[in-house]
C-alpha cells in the first residue's frame, strides 16, 4: 500500500484546541477595547486617533527593528505590539504630546518587553512599565495634566491639541493645535482623584466654585454617580468610561481570555477597604484607572501568576497597594504603580507559593526544591 | 433534575476534545483479515521481558505460549495464528523502540478457537490470578501492565472496590462502547471475577455519559448483581485516567507516587474485565483484541477484531485504506497515542486504536514562546505546573523539574491540546523523567 512521504512524527497529544492561539488572545483584547475607545472619541475628540496612531506605529515600529538587532524570529503577526500600544495610549492624558507618546511607545514594546526577551519573558506589563517610566522623567509633566471632557468643542473635533510646558513662564501649561496656536479657555481640569486628593474630604471639596469649571461637575459642584460611571469626566483616554470597561471585560471574560479571580479579586478588596475605612467608596471605585487596570493590565498572561492561588493573592495585593497608594500617598491615582510593583512579586509569588498536587496530603504552603540525586529524606526526619 | 443538563460525576480541570464518535459508534464490531504475516513483539507489558519458547522453523497453534519469563512483573505472550514461525527478529515497534518479535507465516486455513466452557462460579482467589497471568493479560487501556501483579494488591492494603473503566474519553475510539452494547453480560461477568481475585465487595463500572445507550446495557445485565453498579461520569477528558476515575466515583483520592490500592481501589479496562472473562470461561489466552481503526483519514471507520501482530497497513485495507492523504496514522487514542512514521507496526495487546488523521485536522503550529497563559495549569488535572516542567527542562533544572511536578504527570496532554503557544509539555516531561531517574540511579 501507498504510503504518504509527509507523514508527521510528534509528540502526543494529536489535537489541539480549536482557535486557542496567542493571536487570537491578543484579538480579543483588542476588540475588547473598542468599546472605550468609541467613548474616548466622543468625550476627547480625533485627538485619541491621532495618539492612538503614533502609539501603534511606534510599537511597531520598535518591535520589528528591536527583534531584527536581537536577530529573534518577527512577531508582529501576533498583534501582542498592538495590544501594548493601544494600552499604553489608553494610560495617557487625551492632549499628551505625540512625541511623547512615541518615547513611551518605544519604551514599553522596544525597552518594556524586547530587551527583556520578548513577548513572554517580560517581567513586567510593557504598557504600564512605560507609563511609570515617563511618570518618573523629565517628561513627567506631559503626562500628568488633564483636560476636561468635550474640550474639543472649543477646539474643533479633529484639531490636535497637545500640551505645551513653560510657554511664557516655568511651569505654565498651555494647550496648541499642531500649528502651533494655543487654544482659548483650554485649562487643565481637575480628575475625580485629584478633586479627591486635594480637598481630601469631597463634601467639603466639592461645595462652592469648582477650581477648573469642569462640565462634569452638576450644578451643586458635585460630580453625578453617570458622569462617574459613564465617562462623563477627566482622565486618561481609556479610563473614564467604567460601563464600556465592564463591557470589554465581560467579553474577554467569557472568551475566557482573562481569568475572573484577578479583577475580581483586585476591585474586591479595594472596594472593601474603602468600605471599612468609608472612604468614599463608590466615588473611589468609579474614579481613576481601577477597572482598565483590573481587566485589562493586571490580567495580562505573562506578568500575571499561573496559578489561581496565586493569581488571588496577585489581586488582593493590587486592590490592597490601590488603596493605600490613593489613601496614602501624594499621588492622586496608583493603580498603574501597584500593578508594576506585583508584576515583580508575580515571579517571587510563582516560585514560591505551593499548589498542592492531586491527592498530596499535609501539602506545604511554600515550595521547597527537592534534593536530586540524593535518596529521598526519610519522613520521620520531619523539621519542626 | 428538572430540565437542563445533568451533573455527573466528575474530577476538577480537565479538556473538552472534539470526540467524533460517531465515526465508529454505530459499527459492529467485525473480525480483522488474518496478516500474512504476523508479527508478535515478546514484550507487550510493563514489566520483565520476555524468552522466546519456539525458534524458527517451528509450527505453532492459535493461542499457545510463544514467550514467557519467569520474573513476577511479566505476561506471557501467545500465538495469534497457528503456523509455522519464520523468525525471532528486531522489527520497529509502535513507540518508535526496537522490540523483539516472533515473526509467525499462518496457515491458509486457520482454525476457530476451540472455546472451553468451564464453570468460573467456584473459583478461587489464586486460581483467577492463575488464570490472568498465563493467559498473558496486561491492561488494555493502554498501559499494559501485567493483570494479575494488579490482582496482588499489598496485603495491608485490602481492595473493596472494583472499578470498571468505561469512559472510554479518548477521542475518536469507540471499542469499549461496542464491546458493552454488544456483550454486557460478559463484562459483569468479567468484573465478577475480578471482584472474587481481590475479595472487594463492591464493583463499580463508569460509563461516559455520552454512550447512554450502553449504560442501559450494563444495567440490563448487571440486573440482580446486588454488588455492581453502573455510574454515569461527565463526558470529560481524561475522565478515564485512573486516579480520576476513583476520584469521580468513590471521592477518594490516590496520593501522588501512590497506586490505587492505597485506597483500596483496583481499576481495569473494559477489555481487561472481558479478556478475564474470555480466559476463565472459555481458557482463550489474550491473542487477539477489539479496537477501533478511525478518523477523518480512513474511509470506512470500524471496530474490528484484531489478531496480535496484525501490522496497521492490513488492519487500514481492511477498512477501505486511506481517504484522502494521511497526515498522521496514530497507535491508540489521539490524546495519548503515538504517531507513525508507517504502517509497518504491529498491533498489541495495548493497542486501543488506530486513528487517521488528515493536514486538515491537524493543527501542527510550531512552538512559541510560552506567555505565562496558566491554561496549562488550569486543566491540568493532576494540579501541576507544566509550564515551568517546561521551563526547567530547558534551563536542564531537574530538581525544579520534579518540584513543579514531571513525576505526577500522567502524560495525558490536556497541557498541550489547550496551549495557545503550542507548546509540546509531554515531550519534556518525558524529557524530565528519564533524567531525574538517570540522576536517582546513580
Amino acid at each position: 500500500m501507498k504510503v504518504a512521504e509527509r507523514m508527521l512524527v510528534t509528540v502526543s497529544p494529536h489535537l489541539h484546541k480549536k482557535d486557542e492561539t496567542i493571536q487570537r488572545a491578543m484579538k480579543d483584547v483588542l476588540v475588547a477595547l473598542i468599546p472605550a475607545a468609541v467613548w474616548a472619541l466622543v468625550v476627547f475628540g480625533f485627538n485619541v486617533v491621532y495618539i492612538l496612531a503614533v502609539s501603534c506605529a511606534t510599537a511597531a515600529l520598535s518591535e520589528v527593528v528591536m527583534r531584527k538587532i536581537m536577530r529573534r524570529k518577527p512577531t508582529l503577526s501576533d498583534y501582542s505590539a498592538m495590544v501594548t500600544a493601544v494600552l499604553f495610549a489608553f494610560l495617557l492624558p487625551p492632549t499628551t504630546p505625540l512625541w511623547v507618546v512615541a518615547i513611551g511607545a518605544f519604551l514599553a514594546v522596544g525597552v518594556g518587553k524586547e530587551i527583556f526577551g520578548g513577548l513572554g519573558k517580560n517581567i513586567f506589563n510593557p504598557a504600564i512599565f512605560a507609563r511609570v517610566l515617563l511618570w518618573y522623567s523629565p517628561l513627567a509633566i506631559y503626562t500628568t495634566k488633564y483636560v476636561k471632557p468635550f474640550f474639543w468643542k472649543t477646539s474643533g473635533f479633529f484639531t490636535p491639541v497637545a500640551t505645551s510646558i513653560n510657554e511664557g513662564a516655568v511651569g505654565r501649561v498651555v494647550y496648541k493645535t499642531l500649528a502651533g496656536n494655543p487654544v482659548a479657555d483650554l485649562t487643565s481640569a481637575a480628575t475625580p482623584l485629584s478633586l479627591l486628593k486635594s480637598g481630601r474630604w469631597l463634601p467639603e471639596m466639592v461645595s462652592g466654585p469648582t477650581p477648573v469649571g469642569a462640565t462634569w461637575l452638576n450644578s451643586g459642584g458635585k460630580p453625578s454617580f453617570w458622569s462617574l460611571f459613564l465617562g462623563l469626566k477627566s482622565g486618561c483616554i481609556g479610563e473614564v468610561c467604567i460601563l464600556a470597561l465592564i463591557l470589554g471585560g465581560a467579553y474577554l471574560l467569557w472568551r475566557r481570555t482573562i481569568d475572573w479571580r484577578i479583577p475580581a479579586g483586585i476591585i474586591g478588596v479595594f472596594f472593601l477597604l474603602t468600605l471599612v475605612t468609608w472612604y468614599h467608596p463608590i466615588y473611589n471605585l468609579f474614579s481613576g484607572g481601577l477597572f482598565l487596570g483590573s481587566f485589562f493590565m493586571a490580567t495580562d498572561w505573562v506578568t500575571s501568576p499561573v496559578t489561581r492561588r496565586g493569581k488571588w493573592i496577585f489581586a488582593a495585593g493590587i486592590g490592597a497597594t490601590v488603596f493605600i497608594l490613593r489613601f496614602w500617598s501624594l499621588r492622586p491615582e496608583g493603580v498603574a504603580i501597584a500593578i508594576f510593583l506585583w508584576n515583580i512579586a508575580t515571579l517571587v509569588i510563582d516560585r514560591y507559593i505551593a499548589v498542592p498536587k492531586f491527592g498530596e496530603v499535609g501539602a506545604k504552603a511554600f515550595n521547597r526544591l527537592p534534593v536530586i540525586p540524593e535518596p529521598a529524606p526519610e519522613p520521620a526526619k520531619k523539621r519542626a | 433534575m428538572m430540565s437542563g443538563k445533568a451533573i455527573y460525576k466528575t474530577f476538577k480541570g480537565g479538556i473538552h476534545p472534539p470526540y467524533h464518535k460517531e465515526l465508529a459508534s454505530g459499527k459492529a464490531i467485525r473480525r480483522a483479515p488474518v496478516p500474512t504475516e504476523a508479527f508478535i513483539p515478546l514484550q507487550q507489558h510493563i514489566g520483565a521481558p520476555n524468552e522466546p519458547l519456539v525458534k524458527p522453523g517451528d509450527r505453532v497453534e492459535l493461542g499457545q505460549k510463544i514467550g514467557s519469563s519467569e520474573a513476577f512483573v511479566s505476561a506471557p505472550v501467545h500465538a495469534s495464528v497457528a503456523g509455522t514461525v519464520k523468525e525471532i527478529a528486531e522489527i520497529t515497534g509502535f513507540t518508535g523502540a526496537k522490540v523483539k518479535c516472533v515473526v509467525i507465516a499462518p496457515d491458509t486455513e486457520q482454525p476457530e478457537f476451540a472455546k472451553q466452557d468451564r464453570d468460573i462460579t467456584a473459583l478461587s482467589e489464586q486460581e483467577i490470578r492463575d488464570i490472568a497471568r498465563e493467559a498473558g493479560l496486561v491492561g488494555m487501556g493502554g498501559a499494559a501492565f501485567p493483570t494479575h501483579v494488579k490482582l496482588t494488591p499489598p496485603k495491608d492494603k485490602p481492595v473493596d472496590t472494583v472499578i470498571i473503566n468505561a469512559c472510554e474519553c479518548e477521542p475518536f475510539l469507540t471499542c469499549d462502547h461496542r464491546l458493552m452494547l454488544e456483550r454486557p453480560r460478559d463484562l459483569v461477568q468479567g468484573l465478577k471475577l475480578l471482584m472474587r481475585a481481590v475479595n472487594a465487595k463492591k464493583g463499580i463500572i463508569g460509563i461516559e455519559a455520552n454512550k447512554m445507550d450502553a449504560v442501559d446495557a450494563v444495567r440490563e445485565a448487571a440486573k440482580g448483581e446486588a454488588d455492581v453498579e453502573v455510574d454515569i461520569l461527565e463526558v470529560k477528558y481524561p475522565e478515564g485516567a485512573e486516579k480520576m476515575l476513583i476520584f469521580a466515583l468513590t471521592g477518594r483520592k490516590v496520593p501522588p507516587g501512590k497506586l490505587p490500592s492505597e485506597v483500596g481501589c483496583l481499576v481495569q479496562n473494559v477489555g481487561t474485565a472481558m479478556a478475564l472473562y474470555e480466559a476463565a470461561a472459555w481458557g482463550k489466552p489474550l491473542y487477539e483484541r477489539v479496537l477501533t481503526v478511525t478518523g477523518p483519514g480512513i474511509k470506512e471507520p470500524s471496530n474490528l477484531l484484531a489478531r496480535v501482530g496484525t501490522p496497521i497497513s492490513t488492519l487500514i485495507e481492511a477498512c477501505g485504506g486511506f481517504a484522502g492523504e494521511p497526515g498522521k496514522v496514530i497507535m491508540g487514542g489521539p490524546m495519548t497515542g503515538w504517531a507513525q512514521p508507517d504502517t509497518k507496526a504491529p498491533v498489541v495487546k495495548g493497542t486501543s486504536g488506530i486513528v487517521v488523521l488528515t493536514s486538515e485536522v491537524m493543527d501542527v503550529s510550531a512552538e512559541q514562546e510560552c506567555v505565562r497563559c496558566g491554561k496549562c495549569v488550569d486543566v491540568c488535572p493532576m494540579f501541576l505546573l507544566p509550564n515551568f516542567v517546561v521551563q526547567a527542562v530547558k534551563r536542564a533544572e531537574w530538581d525544579k523539574a520534579e518540584m513543579w511536578g514531571a513525576l505526577d504527570c500522567f502524560e495525558c496532554g490536556c497541557c498541550s491540546f489547550t496551549c495557545p503557544a503550542y507548546i509540546p509539555h509531554v515531550e519534556y516531561v518525558r524529557k524530565a523523567k528519564a533524567e531525574i531517574a538517570a540522576l536517582k540511579r546513580r
